[in-house]
C-alpha cells in the first residue's frame, strides 16, 4: 500500500510542480498517470523514490514514512522500488550485463561491486532477466549498440534485478514507436499480473492508459484532477485534463 | 527608461548614428595606437644587410647536420704577400690539370678585393677557399667558396678577414680545396645527441602527464560543480570538522613518523626486515580473505557492521606497515639489483626511487589521510550534536564550536604567514587574531539557525577552481625557473614544472567532463539503492574514462611541445641543447633538433587525435 498525503513540490526557481496531491495505491494495481508535459508526472514519480526531495507532505509505503527516511534506510527503501525511464538512462559505454547488474547494487557488498565482482546468483539472475525481456544474446554488447526498444528492455531487466515490490515507469514508451510501445507495455502488464508488482506508469496516450491501466490519475499544473477507472475518462474529462483545445488522437 | 525611449524615436536614431561614428573612430584610434606600439615597420625586413644575414642563417638551417660525412679533397696553394708591394701583380699555379689565377696576390687592408679564377675543373666542381695566416700554428680561415660552371671555370671575389697579422716576411698562402667526393659514415654527432635528448624529452613529458593525470583525477571531482553542489553541512558540522582537521593531521603525521622509525629499526637487519615484510603481507592476505568472506556471506546481519570497523582498519594498518618496511628495504635491494642487472639496472633505480617515495612521503600521506578522517568524523559528530538539542542550547553550542573552528583556522593561517614573512612578534599574528576572529564569528554564529545547511561543497569547489586557475595562469616557463632553483638544472626540474601545469590544466579539463556527464544514468543507478561511491563507480566513471584517457594523451603531446621551452630555462630535454646550439651559432646542429621536435610533435599529435576520435 502506497499513500501519498498532501504532497507538494516547489523547485528552487519557484516553479510549483506538485500542489497538495493525495492518493493511495493498493498492492497489485497498475496505476497510470496522465497529464500534459510539465504537469508534474515525472516529479511525482521521482518524489516516491526520493530522487527529488518533496517540499512538504508525506509518503507512506508499507508502513515506512518514505518521505522522511535518510541514509542507509533510504537506500533500503529504494532498492525495493524499481524504476524505468523515458530515455532509458542506461550507461551507454558499459555492457548490457553491467547495466543489468547495476540493479543489484543496493544488495551486494559495496567494495566487491566496485571491483566488478558480483555473486554468482546475481549473474544468473541477470541472464534470466535478459531472457525474460527477450534479449538473451545481447549481454556482452555495449548498451549504445542496441535499438530503442531493446534499450528499454535492458532498463526493465535492470529494474527487475532489484526484486522490486513497486515499479515506477516514467513515460516508458514516449521515445518509442507505437508497435514497440505496446511490446514494452505488455512487459509491464506481465510484471504486474504474474509477479504481483505494483506498477505506477505515466503515459501520454489515452488508449494505452485505457488498454493497460487498472486505474488512472490525472495531473494538471501539479494538481490531481482525476482519480478513477481509465474507462471513466470520456471526452469531457479529457478536455478538463488536457485543456479545451485538445483533440484526442489516440 | 523604456517609455521615454519609445517617445523619442527620431532622437534615438540620431543617437544610434552618433554612437556608431564614435565606435568607428574609437576602433580606428585603437588600431592606430596598436600599430605604433608594436613598431610595425616594413622597411627593416626589406633592408639588404638584414636580408643577407637572415638568408645566411636560413641557408645553414636549411642544411641540417644530420649525417657524418667523410670528404675526399685535394688542394692547391697560392702564396700571398702582405702588405702589397708598389707594383700589383698576379700569381698563378697549375696542378692536377687545374689552373688557378689570383689577382692581386697580395693584400694591404681588409678592404682590398682579391679575385680568384680557375679553369680546367670538372663541371660543377665545388670547393672552399682558405686563408692561412703566417706561422705554423695559425688557424686557417675560410674566406669564400666556389663552384665551377659547366665549362669548368669559376671566378670568386673575396676580402681578407679582419685579423691582426704580425708584420714580417713570413709567407701567407691561399689554399684552394676542391671537394672530390663525400661518403656517409653514419649519424652526425648532432643527430646522436638529438636522439638521446628527444627520448629524454618524450619520457619527461610522459612522466609529467602520468603523475599529472593521477593527481588531476581526484582534484577534478572536487572541482566539478555538479558533484560538489549537492554536499552541504550544518555550521556545527562544518566547524567541528575544521577544529578536528589539525588534530587528525598531527596524529597522522605522528603515526607516519612512528611507522618509519619502527620500520627502520626492524630493517636494520635485512633478514628480519624481509621476514617482517613477508609476515605483514601474509597477515594482510588472511584478513582480506576474512573480510570478503564476512561481507558476502551474510550481508544483512549485525555482525557485518562490527566486522566492518576493525577489519578494514587493520588492513589499512598492515598496508601502511608494509609500505614503511618497503621504504627501508627497497634502498639496499634496489641498489643490489642495479649492480647485478647490468643493462636492466634501471629496474633497481626504479625500486630505489619508489622506496624513497614510500619513506619520505609516508608521514605526509598519513597526515593528509588523518586530516581527511578527522574532517569526516568531525562533520558527523558536529551534526549529531544539533540533532540531540534544540533552541538556545543548540545556538550556543554552534557558536562555541564555530569560535573554536574559526580560531584554529586563523591560527593556522597566522603560522603560514609567519613561515613566509618571519614576524618579530609571533603571538600578534597567531594567538590574538585566533582569539578575536574566533570569538567574533562565534558570536555571529549564534544568530544563525543551527540546522541551516551551509554550502560547504560549493565553498570547496570555488577554492579548488580558484587554485587551479591560478596555477594554470602561471606559465610552465616560470614554473621551470622555480624548479630549476629548487632541484637544479636537468630533466627532473622540467618534469616537475610540466607536472604542476598538467595537474592544473587536466584538473580543469577533467572537471568539465565530469560536469558534462549525462545525468540520466546517475539518477537510474541512484534509484537502485546504490550508495554514493557505487553510483560514481557505475554511472560516472564509465562516462568519463574515455575522455580522461584522450585528454591525458593530448597532454603528453602538449608537454612534449612545452618541454622544448622548459629546456631553455634549464629544464632538461632537447630544449637545453637546442638553446646551447643557437647561442653558439651552430645553426646546422640546431636545425637537426628543430626537425626532430617537429617530427615528434607531429607523430604525437596524430596519435593523440586518433585516440580522441576513437574514444570520445
Amino acid at each position: 500500500m502506497l499513500q501519498i498525503k498532501n504532497l507538494t513540490k516547489i523547485y528552487d526557481d519557484g516553479t510549483v510542480a506538485l500542489k497538495d496531491v493525495s492518493f493511495e495505491v493498493a498492492d497489485g494495481e497498475l496505476l497510470t498517470v496522465i497529464g500534459l508535459s510539465g504537469s508534474g508526472k515525472s516529479t511525482l514519480l521521482r518524489c516516491i523514490n526520493r530522487l527529488i526531495e518533496p517540499t512538504s507532505g508525506e509518503i507512506w509505503w508499507n508502513g515506512v514514512k518514505v518521505s522522511h527516511v535518510s541514509g542507509e534506510e533510504l537506500r533500503r527503501v529504494r532498492r525495493k522500488i524499481g524504476m524505468i525511464f523515458q530515455h532509458f538512462n542506461l550507461v551507454d559505454r558499459s555492457s548490457v550485463l553491467t547495466n543489468v547488474l547495476s540493479g543489484r547494487l543496493g544488495y551486494v557488498n559495496p567494495i566487491a561491486s566496485i571491483l566488478g565482482r558480483f555473486p554468482k546468483e546475481d549473474l544468473e539472475r541477470a541472464h534470466a532477466n535478459l531472457r525474460r525481456v527477450g534479449i538473451p544474446d545481447k549481454a556482452n554488447n555495449r548498451a549504445d549498440e542496441l535499438s530503442g526498444g531493446q534499450r528499454q528492455r535492458v532498463g526493465i531487466a535492470r529494474a527487475l534485478m532489484q526484486e522490486p515490490e513497486l515499479m515506477l515507469a516514467d513515460e516508458p514508451v514516449a521515445s518509442l514507436d507505437p508497435a514497440l510501445a505496446h511490446s514494452i507495455m505488455r512487459y509491464l502488464q506481465q510484471i504486474n499480473r504474474d509477479d504481483g508488482i505494483t506498477v505506477i506508469c505515466s503515459l501520454h496516450f489515452l488508449d494505452l492508459v485505457q488498454q493497460y491501466g487498472t486505474r488512472a490519475i490525472a495531473l494538471n499544473e501539479g494538481r490531481l484532477v482525476y482519480d478513477g477507472l481509465p474507462s471513466g475518462i470520456d471526452d469531457e474529462r479529457f478536455k478538463e485534463i488536457y485543456g479545451q483545445e485538445a483533440e484526442r488522437i489516440g | 527608461m523604456k517609455g521615454s525611449r519609445k517617445k523619442n524615436q527620431p532622437q534615438s536614431a540620431w543617437r544610434r548614428t552618433l554612437r556608431n561614428i564614435a565606435v568607428v573612430v574609437g576602433v580606428f584610434l585603437l588600431y592606430a595606437y596598436a600599430v605604433q606600439v608594436t613598431e610595425i615597420d616594413l622597411r627593416t625586413p626589406l633592408d639588404p644587410t638584414r636580408q643577407e644575414t637572415l638568408l645566411n642563417r636560413l641557408r645553414r638551417f636549411g642544411r641540417p647536420d644530420l649525417l657524418a660525412l667523410e670528404t675526399e679533397t685535394q688542394s692547391l696553394n697560392l702564396s700571398l704577400r702582405s702588405p702589397c708591394p708598389e707594383e700589383l701583380r698576379g700569381g698563378q699555379i697549375s696542378g692536377y690539370g687545374r689552373s688557378l689565377f689570383l689577382a692581386p696576390n697580395c693584400t694591404t687592408t681588409t678592404q682590398d678585393v682579391l679575385t680568384l679564377s680557375g679553369e680546367g675543373f670538372p663541371p660543377n666542381a665545388r670547393g672552399i677557399i682558405r686563408w692561412h695566416p703566417p706561422g705554423e700554428e695559425a688557424v686557417a680561415r675560410q674566406v669564400a667558396a666556389f663552384r665551377a660552371g659547366l665549362d669548368g671555370r669559376f671566378s670568386v671575389n673575396f676580402t681578407m678577414p679582419d685579423v691582426r697579422v704580425p708584420e714580417g716576411d713570413e709567407t701567407q698562402r691561399i689554399e684552394v680545396e676542391e671537394i672530390l667526393g663525400q661518403d656517409v659514415t653514419g649519424l652526425s654527432n648532432a643527430s646522436q645527441v638529438t636522439i638521446n635528448r628527444i627520448i629524454e624529452t618524450i619520457l619527461m613529458a610522459l612522466m609529467a602527464s602520468t603523475i599529472g593525470t593521477i593527481i588531476a583525477v581526484p582534484v577534478s571531482f572536487i572541482a566539478a560543480r555538479n558533484l560538489m553542489a549537492r554536499s552541504g553541512a550544518t555550521l556545527a558540522g562544518l566547524m567541528t570538522a575544521l577544529a578536528f582537521l589539525p588534530i587528525g593531521g598531527w596524529l597522522g603525521r605522528q603515526l607516519g613518523l612512528t611507522l618509519t622509525t619502527g620500520a627502520e629499526r626492524l630493517s636494520a637487519q635485512p633478514i628480519v626486515g624481509t621476514a617482517g615484510l613477508l609476515a605483514t603481507a601474509g597477515l594482510f592476505w588472511f584478513v582480506a580473505r576474512l573480510y570478503v568472506a564476512t561481507q558476502t556471506a551474510d550481508a544483512e546481519s549485525k555482525k557485518r557492521s562490527a566486522a566492518s570497523m576493525w577489519q578494514p582498519a587493520s588492513l589499512a594498518a598492515l598496508a601502511l606497515l608494509a609500505l614503511a618496511i618497503f621504504g627501508q628495504l627497497g634502498l639496499p635491494f634496489g641498489e643490489w639489483l642495479r649492480d647485478i642487472l647490468g643493462w636492466f639496472g634501471f629496474f633497481g633505480g626504479l625500486i630505489v626511487t619508489l622506496a624513497d617515495i614510500a619513506r619520505i612521503m609516508l608521514p605526509g600521506i598519513l597526515m593528509f589521510i588523518g586530516a581527511l578522517i578527522a574532517v569526516s568524523l568531525g562533520s558527523r559528530y558536529g551534526e549529531e550534536i544539533n540533532f540531540n538539542v534544540t533552541g538556545t542550547t543548540a545556538r550556543l553550542i554552534t557558536g562555541a564550536i564555530t569560535a573554536v573552528g574559526v580560531g584554529f583556522t586563523a591560527y593556522g593561517v597566522g603560522l603560514f604567514l609567519n613561515w613566509l614573512y618571519q614576524f618579530e612578534n609571533l603571538a600578534s599574528w597567531t594567538t590574538y587574531p585566533a582569539l578575536i576572529i574566533g570569538g567574533a564569528t562565534g558570536l555571529l554564529a549564534t544568530l544563525i539557525e543551527p540546522r541551516r545547511e551551509m554550502p560547504a561543497g560549493l565553498v570547496i569547489y570555488y577554492l579548488m577552481r580558484g587554485t587551479l586557475n591560478t596555477l594554470r595562469s602561471i606559465e610552465p616557463l616560470v614554473l621551470g625557473f622555480v624548479f630549476v632553483v629548487w632541484v637544479g638544472i636537468g630533466p627532473f626540474a622540467g618534469m616537475l614544472a610540466l607536472m604542476v601545469h598538467s595537474i592544473a590544466d587536466l584538473g580543469k579539463l577533467f572537471s568539465e567532463q565530469v560536469e558534462n556527464i549525462a545525468e540520466g544514468p546517475l539518477e537510474a543507478v541512484t534509484a537502485t539503492g546504490a550508495n554514493r561511491v557505487q553510483t560514481i563507480a557505475f554511472a560516472v566513471i564509465p562516462q568519463i574514462i574515455p575522455p580522461f584517457i584522450a585528454f591525458s594523451f593530448y597532454r603528453w603531446d602538449i608537454n612534449v611541445r612545452m618541454s622544448t621551452l622548459i629546456g631553455f630555462v634549464g629544464g632538461g630535454g632537447i630544449g637545453l641543447v637546442l638553446q646551447q646550439n643557437i647561442n653558439l651559432l651552430l645553426y646546422r646542429q640546431a636545425s637537426v633538433m628543430i626537425i626532430a621536435i617537429a617530427i615528434t610533435v607531429a607523430i604525437l599529435d596524430y596519435v593523440s587525435s586518433e585516440l580522441r576520435n576513437r574514444l570520445i
